[in-house]
């Protein structure tokens, strides 16, 4: 419910709206025009640079002070177990487990004072997806089906939004999903295991031409079918199929897929779990012209034994930190090297920070006032921190960033307008954002 | 089954709000059917309201009372701040503090609702600590936020009404209703007031709100009764939400505007309670009499439903064809297509309400029913082979499935599940307490399930948009205090409990909304069995027949199923009541149920739109089209190419609605989807679907490799006619014949050159991917 839609800097959105209270729908078209001038105009904003997107989901939750936003002078209950390391950027340090990420830091730029208020992962990973808080009456659509619907007309083959791997926030939480949009802008969901992404080849035996006489048939039935062709769901799994059938008649789609032909020492320096060959194949496929690739690392809701679980877990070296640090760094370097990273906007984040205060069992607890997120390429400044938090952690003292903030940042560099009004199912207009401003220290 | 109610005389109250018969105040009622009112706004708007939440008729109402709304209105206009009438009405922190500061949005979580306050200022969350705020405004500080000498110096009215920097802006103006009630009551010395004094219910008025031919916003009066038996006018201190603004908006006075055509609430809270209007904005135009006179109710669910298209002027469709019911009714009950022999038996007998009645009589009875309705239940109440062993979740499955195949009632089967104790391998039920260890984690899983309450919100502070309290939380979660789970066993302990996160101190158990705890003496369990499925616990009914009637329905009346509160009414909420009351008063019998909503006219509509109704998904104008979920779908496929599903190491599981856990290997169901039963499948959806089961329908094992097999291969090697090919591969798949067109159509292409078992097998792979074998229409 709006009720949390009161903010400490001014209106609420209903009494924004009503300032220009007129017209039937409570904002008259000049006042909707004043508006989409005042947040879109063409010299105000710079023009999105970046194709594609990777976004890097630390699912649960990373701790800001393990990670990102160390604050070695802290009293030992908040101070993190790890100590900090100099990077790329004078002066900025990162946790010890990070040293491969702190070389990278040049291309990063590093926002430290993410902040809002909604603790639980559901509704937190709503509002960073969606840059709108939860709400009951509408449900927004996510910023990977936003840049996908944005692309629309593009007529690439290969899925505009993909999630890896399929379980989760990237694949089925309402949180990553088309919301009002068509079903259509739902990520694919590239299945459990990156290596190997299944059902992409037509069944032995089965030619293109007789696949072709399968679909013609198809297409015959469900003419004779009468559905309602205006049905939500019809129109659903027509665009499903559509899509699937693009995907199949292409030979350069399905590669993108397969990770065979990429050399052992890439694989190795992206790291063999599931964190680096995601990454890998969001590279490929970011490459092969999708537009919006998510790729979802579990397990950083740490509640306890952050001095273990993190670097090391089952055994030295296995924990969250060491495989993000390889992954991370592996793909940075890589769009990098291939001249990639100009054009894609590489993120990473998860939905809040961690309580700056250690408990009981060496853990720490969601903490959304206070978190990061570290944004490189696709036309970003790096080695730049933006933001800071005060010195336990607790909240931003500089340049607070709000999750619409960053949704309108990130739609605005991927060439989004979030101005643009979009048209529901039950034909509302409604903007993509109703607020936020662009961060411009990221350009 | 609802209520006779008397018809008022509709045309001397056209354009006024009106109540017939005049309510009766009563409170608490003890028969909740008796003594309603149909009440309406004048313009054919009308529902059934019950006499509680009536406003009180004047001459009912004590003097005092009087004399209190009118003080407090006095006040709040701030005409006569020092009148003798105003300075008589007592000022409660609780009551009239608070709620203007949760109003402006002080204590709201982006501000000093935070958990470390904002600029050294703490408050509660939307006030749940009233004691500690009262405490942190009066006396933190040096006391310095408040100046008895001179209240209109109060540091906290100068930076509220910004006339000192205030990071948070200003919240309301220094001339506003808001800063002269706190001024008055700074200057009455900042009273406490009565602590114990809460909200314990809203009156709002009117319920129902329609098209007014005037531009003027319309009122919305709000009166809120007191615990101690008084009550206040709450309507410009409580907070206004419109559920869709772009039907109707409403102002922070609750004055509303209408916008266009739609059903919606404006939902409207005060000091912890909760309260609705009703809007409802008929569709233009002429009604389609055609379409509504072809609609012949056959129960209550009908009349009520025919009562909604009606205000909303949406016509409902015609009537759903035989083969068209059949295929849905067995889908829907027992997750099966009808054979093409009960489809030959039903069109040799005609089509006659009668033997449609009868075809749910002999499905209701039918063991597939049991097993698809255990497989509902057993999502709902996450029955999972990671929990305990694999033999306890055997045997609890058996359990559910007799209870399901001998019709136990939901009460009864709720009441052994929290009750149950024993080895968890010998008792089924008993495993339903693995569901969490901690008694909190345990009463949110009791919530979601029996009564579909989110509670979990209230475990930090109170839930923003429910009732519950923190207090309520965990007096709530110590019903679960004393479970023990040691050895494969669950035992009642002797010892422990849930503490309040305030002071450390051991809380009694007391049931959600209820105000006594339990006392040391009884056994928590059992207590709180009796309590949730009591004929007196509002949820309980009515968050098991909404779940039934999504399955069935396509929409919950409620939606989120599992989110039933105040603030997120029902569409049809007097429909959702008699369900409810019907479910209650006839024994909780699941299949009574399923047959009362499958019976009726509504459900036996065509899912073929009107052009008046194609826009409609909540008010049941046409048959919603439902997709079926992935483990009745990989079923649908078996039984139409007669192929079976294999499921290796799971003996006895013939299908996939079968299989008692969620864990079995299966990539075809990872794929199409099912409910994991690890959290709640009602909201997150479930995996698969999407591009992926496309691909898969398309592309992968589960259709391609049956297509040569099983049915269409011994058909073929029996070389019927075209036309008698055709016409089985349809019955099977489609469940019914096929029309002439389409015979034509596919005969050519079967005696055209390429080999005949190509083209039958092309034609079973598109029957099986088509829109009308993959919906549930």
């Amino acid at each position: 419910m709006p009720l949390h839609s009161l903010r400490c800097d001014g209106f609420n959105r209903r009494e924004f709206l009503q300032l220009g209270c007129v017209g039937s729908l409570g904002l008259s078209l000049a006042g909707l025009l004043r508006l989409q001038a005042q947040s879109a105009s063409p010299a105000a904003l710079p023009r999105g640079r970046a194709r594609s997107c990777i976004l890097v989901w630390l699912d649960g939750g990373p701790s800001h002070i393990d990670t990102f936003d160390p604050k070695p002078d802290a009293p030992v209950e908040v101070r993190s177990p790890f100590q900090s390391i100099p990077t790329s950027i004078a002066g900025v340090h990162l946790c010890e487990h990070l040293p491969r990420t702190a070389k990278q830091m040049r291309h990063v730029a590093l926002i430290r004072s993410l902040t809002h208020e909604l603790g639980n992962h559901d509704t937190g990973t709503r509002f960073l997806l969606t840059g709108h808080r939860p709400t009951p009456a509408l449900d927004h659509p996510s910023l990977g089906s936003l840049v996908a619907w944005n692309g629309r007309a593009s007529g690439n083959v290969l899925p505009p939004y993909i999630a890896i791997p399929g379980d989760g926030v990237g694949g089925q939480s309402s949180a990553a999903r088309a919301g009002f949009l068509p079903g259509a802008y739902n990520a694919f969901n590239a299945g459990r295991d990156p290596g190997r992404v299944p059902d992409l080849q037509l069944p032995e035996g089965i030619s293109f031409s007789r696949s072709d006489r399968r679909r013609e048939m198809l297409a015959r039935l469900d003419r004779f079918a009468g559905l309602p062709e205006t049905d939500p769901s019809v129109r659903n799994r027509d665009a499903f199929y559509d899509q699937a059938y693009r995907l199949i008649a292409s030979s350069e789609a399905r590669d993108a897929f397969s990770l065979d032909t990429e050399p052992a020492r890439t694989r190795e320096a992206y790291g063999a779990g599931r964190l680096g060959t995601g990454c890998l194949l969001a590279r490929r496929l970011v490459e092969a012209g999708s537009r919006f690739v998510t790729v979802v690392d579990h397990g950083w809701d740490t509640h306890q034994q952050i001095a273990r679980e993190l670097p090391d877990s089952r055994f030295a070296g296995s924990g969250k930190l060491p495989s993000l640090d390889r992954a991370y760094s592996a793909l940075l370097t890589d769009l990098h090297e291939r001249g990639l990273l100009e054009s894609t906007l590489v993120v990473l984040m998860g939905e809040f920070g961690r309580t700056p205060k250690i408990n009981a069992i060496g853990g720490r607890d969601h903490w959304p006032r206070a978190g990061f997120v570290a944004l490189a390429g696709g036309g970003v400044q790096g080695g730049r921190v933006i933001g800071a938090t005060n010195s336990f952690g607790e909240s931003p003292i500089d340049r607070p960033v709000s999750p619409q903030d960053l949704a309108f940042t990130l739609l605005t560099l991927l060439g989004v307008n979030p101005a643009t009004e979009i048209s529901t199912p039950t034909g509302r207009p409604v903007r993509i954002l109703s607020e936020g401003a662009f961060i411009r220290e990221v350009v | 089954m609802s209520p006779a109610i008397q018809q008022p005389p509709r045309d001397e109250l056209r354009g006024s709000p009106f109540c017939f018969p005049p309510p009766v105040f009563s409170h608490p009622p003890r028969d909740v059917r008796k003594g309603w009112s149909q009440c309406g706004n004048g313009f054919g708007l009308a529902e059934l309201v019950p006499p509680v939440e009536l406003v009180p008729p004047v001459e009912l109402v004590p003097p005092a009372w009087f004399a209190r709304i009118f003080a407090s209105v006095l006040l709040l206009l701030g005409t006569t701040g020092s009148s003798a009438s105003a300075a008589d009405a007592p000022l409660d922190f609780n009551v009239h503090i608070l709620p203007v500061l949760t109003k402006a949005g002080c204590n709201a979580g982006a501000c000093h609702g935070a958990a470390t306050g904002q600029g050294g200022f703490k408050l509660s969350l939307l006030g749940y600590a009233p004691d500690l705020d009262h405490a942190s405004i009066t006396r933190e500080l040096g006391a310095r936020r408040i100046d008895l000498a001179h209240p209109a110096d109060s540091l906290l009215l100068r930076k509220a009404t910004r006339q000192i920097d205030h990071e948070g802006d200003r919240r309301f103006r220094s001339d506003s209703a808001e800063a002269l009630l706190l001024r008055e009551w700074i200057s009455r010395g900042a009273p406490r007031g009565r602590a114990d004094l809460v909200v314990t219910g809203l009156v709002v008025h009117p319920r129902i709100l329609g098209p007014v031919a005037s531009k003027e916003p319309q009122a919305i009066t709000v009166i809120a009764q007191l615990s101690d038996g008084s009550t206040t006018v709450a309507t410009d201190l409580a907070l206004y939400t419109s559920n869709d603004d772009s039907i109707a908006d409403v102002d922070r006075r609750g004055r509303v505007r209408l916008h266009g055509p739609g059903a919606t609430a404006i939902m409207i809270r005060f000091g912890g309670a909760v309260g609705s209007v009703r809007v409802g904005y008929p569709f233009p135009g002429k009604p389609d009499e055609t379409a509504f006179a072809r609609f012949k109710p056959r129960n209550f669910i009908d009349e009520a439903l025919l009562r909604r298209l009606r205000e909303m002027n949406v016509p409902p469709s015609a009537g759903a064809s035989a083969t068209e019911f059949l295929r849905r009714v067995h889908l829907d009950l027992t997750g099966r297509l009808p054979s093409p022999e009960a489809i030959a038996a039903f069109a040799s007998h005609g089509d006659q309400p009668d033997r449609r009645d009868a075809v749910i009589d002999r499905l209701l009875a039918s063991p597939e029913f049991t097993d698809l309705w255990t497989q509902r239940l057993a999502d709902l109440l996450l029955l999972s082979g990671k929990r305990g062993s694999e033999k306890a979740s055997r045997t609890y499955h058996q359990w559910l499935h007799a209870q399901v195949a001998t019709n136990a009632p939901w009460n009864r089967i709720a009441r052994e599940l929290l009750t149950a104790e024993g080895p968890v391998d010998e008792v089924g039920p008993a495993s339903f307490a693995l569901l969490a260890n901690d008694p909190r984690d345990f009463a949110e899983q009791v919530g979601s399930i029996f009564l579909a309450a989110r509670i979990g919100c209230a475990r930090c502070h109170a839930h923003p948009a429910d009732r519950w309290t923190r207090t309520d939380y965990h007096q709530f979660a110590a019903f679960f205090a004393r479970i023990r789970r040691d050895g494969g066993r669950i035992d009642t302990a002797p010892r422990g409990e849930v503490e309040d996160p305030h002071t450390g101190r051991p809380l009694a158990p007391r049931p959600l909304g209820e105000r006594i705890a339990l006392g040391p003496a009884a056994d928590r369990r059992q207590a709180l069995a009796e309590w949730v499925v009591s004929a007196d616990n509002p949820l309980f009914g009515r968050a098991f027949v909404n779940r039934v009637w999504k399955h069935l329905m396509g929409r919950g009346l409620v939606e989120p199923v599992d989110d039933l509160r105040p603030t997120n009414p029902a569409t049809h909420p007097e429909l959702l009541d008699a369900l409810a009351h019907d479910f209650a008063s006839n024994g909780f019998d699941l299949r009574r149920l399923v047959g009362s909503i499958v019976r009726s006219a509504a459900y036996q509509r065509s899912a073929r739109p009107l052009p008046g109704n194609a826009t409609d998904d909540r008010l049941y104008s046409h048959a919603l089209l439902k997709l079926p979920d992935g483990r009745v779908l990989l079923d649908m496929i078996a039984q139409a190419t007669g192929v079976p599903e294999e499921f290796p190491d799971q003996p006895g599981v013939e299908r996939a609605v079968q299989l008692i856990g969620a864990q079995s290997p299966s990539m075809a169901l990872d794929i199409l989807g099912r409910c994991a039963r690890e959290t709640s499948c009602e909201t997150s959806t479930v995996a698969g679907g999407g591009l992926a089961q496309a691909l898969h329908l398309v592309n992968g094992a589960t259709i391609n490799r049956r297509l040569g097999q099983g049915h269409l291969a011994r058909w073929l090697l029996e070389n019927p006619s075209n036309d008698e090919l055709i016409t089985r591969l349809y019955l099977h798949s489609l469940s019914r014949p096929p029309q002439p067109e389409e015979l034509i159509e596919w005969r050519t292409r079967l005696t055209s050159g390429d080999a005949r078992s190509a083209v039958a097998e092309d034609l079973l792979w598109a029957l099986l991917n088509s829109r009308e074998f993959t919906f549930n229409h």
